[in-house]
């Protein structure tokens, strides 16, 4: 296990070598530059070229590649200019936030979507597996976005101002104004509180899915001999389902969980925009449309370690878990 | 009980950041805290503007009365990105938050687009027209308790047109003395200006907002741009001080108690707060519920739900961006100024204002704005006439030969147009199908090319590819009206390339003529030439729209700006 672990990550340094020349390449390609930014009356090319030489994009090409990758390889990620300020000081502001976010929604989708699929498969065919399906398939295919801006209506605005319900939720934002003035338990609350939203909307939508491959594999699981023998041995129906066949029926899910590791990070873009909630995401396409390469580097370098990272860690956990895969073996 | 234990265990970990979030906010405020963190020089700054502030709170402490006091709070969808950093401002609400909320200008622009003092209290123009001299109120300080005086003045304008600045508006100095020549404090509160003699001398003045010496003046004029002046601390000397900014969040001000009663004393409300909510539907609730008392740049298909609301109004002010089909007469296709009119009349424009901004909006004939003393508001453009123009592009040689709809030169070329736009401007690209549709009418064909934003610019102002034929934009004059850029030589924003003798000497002669008398007509016979030349098909100048919570008061409909009256805001003690 270790001697594969260590294998994996070895082939992961070249692997990443090539993501980064890959990235500097197609930034580099991209028409436009942070000096369009200011386009606009009176702004010349001598101008222009000023910007460029301010943020040391005269310089060749294979000087500044070659430059930009010692850096990352000691640690350094550059200097954000949209930002004005280092790279990591950017990251770590908004990936707290991210983390926040996603790894809020991650669990309770997870959380969530088992149990539902859980249900379904012992409940196969009946009206209750029946009516989830159609649950479940409604909010996978809503376009996150959208369910956001739905939830916002109805639970912001529709509460507070048509039905004029006891309680709404925030529409937007991290904290209310005036948080700074908040007593440390009321912050907490009201930091709570503007997450609801935001993470229902990840929520439902994620664990729609989540749901189904935890329907599949649980079905798999139930016709299975083991299983078979453990209701013929007389245990009790709960204690099949939950103790004998729901590891087992969680394996695929392992893989999914791999995937979403670089969601976690890199947070959810739409939802992000649609909530005003400053994360990753939407970090990262202010940072494109600014053309803030620096920024634009590492965030993508960083989500494609975390590509290799998610992946290295399916794969231990698939040891860890199933012990018929063993990958010294 | 295991169960539940096994799910805290689960859930915990993905709220430690919010726990932390909140812990770590600590007594002091936190973004306070962070721009602490920006480094020594923001430590020191921050700790002068604070002292500064109780200083001027214990000498003018809040007046008594109902109408001082509240917060207002101000929705945009886009963050101040270089925030108070006048040198690199990149949209209209940071610069407006420059020039009415933390720092100021010397001169501001009124009613009737004449100059009116600010933190110049005169100035003068000496009779030849190469000195410019400004005498400074004295009663203005920096927010660290500093004085604003000639220096600043001196040294703002030595950076802006210090090339390493990379100022993008430089160009508005092209006429003053470059460098250390170009200017001369006389005294602490009077500093004179060289250049050669030119019109609306005063413009640049309104634009750029004063920069402080006493901290930036040993920062080299390449590095301003990355200094933590801008988003971390900055330090102004207008009617807020700045508190705190939390990034792609918000910005938050307090009134300034030490702001000059000469022009008007410290503002109404306590605070000001500018909040980032980059989704316009998102940013319409908070309107309409009560969390945000000012929209800024409702799109026009929101403006009757904020109309026909119980709590916010609708205000409607005209605006200098104007939008436009710029035809590239470089192309072959498109030099021939029959092609370019025929274009322009196949197209109702005034269904299409209608259309799109559901009448909030003027049709545009040529670039000059609705406010412009140069508009004429009786001069009409082309007609919409497609019979015309059908008769116009068989004069120009461009008929239907092979009976496919499309008109075909001599040669067999048809006449097929590629029209660029930018792909996230949703307005953009209805006006683009619109004119396809209607160009098609007339045996034009347009292949609508969407590109991401900067793709756009990079096609559209590289003066060696200018990759397109027809490109769909907006532009936004300053008040002080320059075609050049748009219409004479082969800079970066000369889209259509025109080369027209006539044009280049009348942008010349109005961008040296000081009397708007001599002016007018100049500008008469410009728009003129232009409408014959249809270097564009001019559409609509969108009417500026906002929405305002009945909570705040004071706010009014200004072709200048949101924020231009921002120290008259007040709310009711009852709304607070």
């Amino acid at each position: 296990m270790t001697r594969f672990l260590l294998r994996r990550l070895a082939l992961a340094v070249p692997l990443l070598l090539a993501v980064a020349t890959l990235l500097f390449v197609l930034v580099e390609m991209a028409p436009g530059g942070p000096e369009m930014v200011w386009m606009g009356p009176g702004m010349t090319a001598e101008v222009q070229a000023q910007i460029r030489e301010n943020l040391g994009l005269d310089e060749p090409v294979t000087i500044r590649y070659v430059r930009w990758i010692t850096s990352v390889a000691q640690g350094d990620l550059g200097f954000s200019h949209s930002r004005g300020q280092p790279v990591a000081a950017v990251f770590g502001q908004v990936l707290p936030e991210t983390l926040l976010l996603t790894g809020s929604a991650l669990v309770l989708a997870f959380v969530i979507g088992i149990g539902i699929g859980v249900l379904q498969a012992a409940r196969q065919n009946s009206w209750v597996d029946h009516g989830l399906n159609l649950t479940v398939l409604f909010f996978y295919s809503l376009p996150a976005f959208w369910l956001g801006i739905l939830l916002i209506l109805v639970f912001s605005y529709g509460a507070q101002v048509r039905w004029d319900w006891p309680f709404h939720m925030p529409a937007s934002g991290l904290r209310s104004i005036g948080y700074e003035q908040m007593p440390l338990a009321q912050r907490f609350l009201d930091r709570l509180w503007h997450m609801v939203l935001p993470v229902t909307t990840l929520v439902l939508v994620l664990a729609a899915g989540i749901a189904r491959y935890a329907r599949t594999g649980m079905l798999e699981v139930l016709r299975t001999e083991y299983i078979r023998s453990a209701r013929a041995r007389g245990l009790p129906r709960r204690t099949v389902l939950l103790r004998h066949a729901l590891p087992n029926s969680l394996l695929p899910l392992i893989t999914v969980l791999g995937l979403y590791l670089p969601v976690l990070f890199s947070g959810a873009v739409f939802v992000e925009t649609v909530f005003a909630w400053p994360g990753m995401g939407k970090t990262m396409v202010d940072a494109v449309s600014t053309r803030d390469y620096p920024l634009v580097l590492a965030g993508s370098l960083l989500f494609a370690v975390l590509v290799v990272l998610g992946n290295l860690l399916a794969d231990a956990l698939y040891a860890v878990a199933d012990p018929r895969v063993r990958h010294d073996a | 009980m295991t169960g539940t234990l096994r799910i805290l265990v689960a859930v915990l970990p993905s709220c430690l950041p919010l726990v932390l979030g909140a812990c770590g906010d600590g007594t002091p405020p936190p973004s306070r805290s962070e721009a602490m963190a920006a480094g020594p020089f923001c430590d020191a700054a921050m700790t002068r503007v604070n002292e500064f502030l109780a200083s001027a709170r214990a000498q003018s402490p809040p007046p008594t009365g109902g109408e001082y006091g509240g917060t207002a709070v101000v929705g945009g969808i886009t963050e101040l990105l270089s925030g108070m950093d006048a040198f690199h401002a990149v949209d209209v609400n940071q610069r407006q938050h420059q020039q009415y909320v933390n720092l100021m200008t010397l001169v501001q622009v009124d009613e009737e687009l004449e100059m009116r003092p600010w933190l110049a209290e005169s100035w003068e123009v000496s009779e030849d027209g190469t000195e410019l001299t400004f005498r400074l109120r004295d009663d203005v300080f920096w927010h660290d308790g500093e004085r604003t005086d000639a220096y600043d003045v001196a040294f703002t304008y030595l950076r802006a047109t210090d090339a390493g600045t990379a100022y993008p508006n430089a160009g508005a100095f092209s006429r003053y003395l470059e460098g250390e020549d170009g200017v001369e404090v006389v005294d602490s509160f009077t500093v004179r200006l060289r250049m050669e003699p030119h019109a609306e001398v005063l413009e640049p003045w309104r634009v750029l907002a004063i920069m402080p010496e006493h901290l930036l003046g040993d920062v080299p004029a390449e590095e301003l741009a990355d200094h933590p002046f801008g988003t971390r601390c900055p330090v102004g000397n207008g009617p807020f001080v700045f508190l705190s900014h939390r990034q792609d969040e918000s910005w938050t001000f307090e009134a300034n108690p030490a702001f000059p009663d000469g022009l008007g004393g410290r503002p109404y409300v306590d605070r000001l707060v500018y909040r980032v909510v980059p989704e316009q539907t998102t940013l319409l609730t908070e309107l309409l519920a009560g969390n945000v008392d000012l929209f800024v740049n409702l799109r026009p298909d929101q403006a009757d739900v904020v109309r026909e609301s119980d709590g916010a109004e609708l205000l409607v002010a005209e605006a200098r961006g104007f939008t436009f089909a710029a035809w590239n007469m470089r192309r072959p296709k498109l030099a021939d100024a029959r092609v370019r009119r025929a274009l322009t009349m196949a197209l109702d424009r005034e269904a299409v204002v209608e259309a799109l901004l559901q009448g909030y909006g003027t049709l545009a004939n040529t670039g000059i704005p609705p406010f412009h003393w140069a508009f004429d508001e009786a001069r009409s453009g082309l007609e919409y006439d497609p019979a015309g123009a059908r008769a116009l592009l068989d004069q120009a040689g461009w008929v239907d030969r092979n009976g496919d709809g499309i008109r075909e030169n001599e040669e067999g070329t048809p006449l097929e147009l590629d029209v660029i736009f930018n792909a996230a401007n949703q307005l953009r690209r209805t006006l683009a199908e619109l004119m396809q549709a209607q160009l098609l009418e007339v045996g034009v064909d347009l292949t609508l090319t969407p590109l991401e934003g900067q793709a756009m610019r990079a096609r559209a102002t590289n003066p060696d590819s200018r990759d397109f034929d027809g490109l769909v934009l907006e532009w936004e004059h300053d008040f002080r009206v320059d075609e050049t850029d748009l219409l004479s030589g082969d800079g970066p924003f000369a889209f259509p390339g025109l080369q027209d003798p006539e044009v280049d000497r009348l942008l010349a002669a109005l961008s040296g003529e000081m009397d708007r008398d001599v002016a007018r007509p100049l500008w008469d016979r410009y728009q003129t030439r232009i409408i014959e030349l249809q270097p564009y098909t001019y559409f609509f100048f969108a009417q500026k729209l906002s929405g305002v919570s009945d909570r705040l008061e004071g706010v009014e409909a200004d072709f200048r700006g949101n924020w231009v009256n921002v120290k008259d805001w007040r709310i009711a003690p009852s709304d607070r």
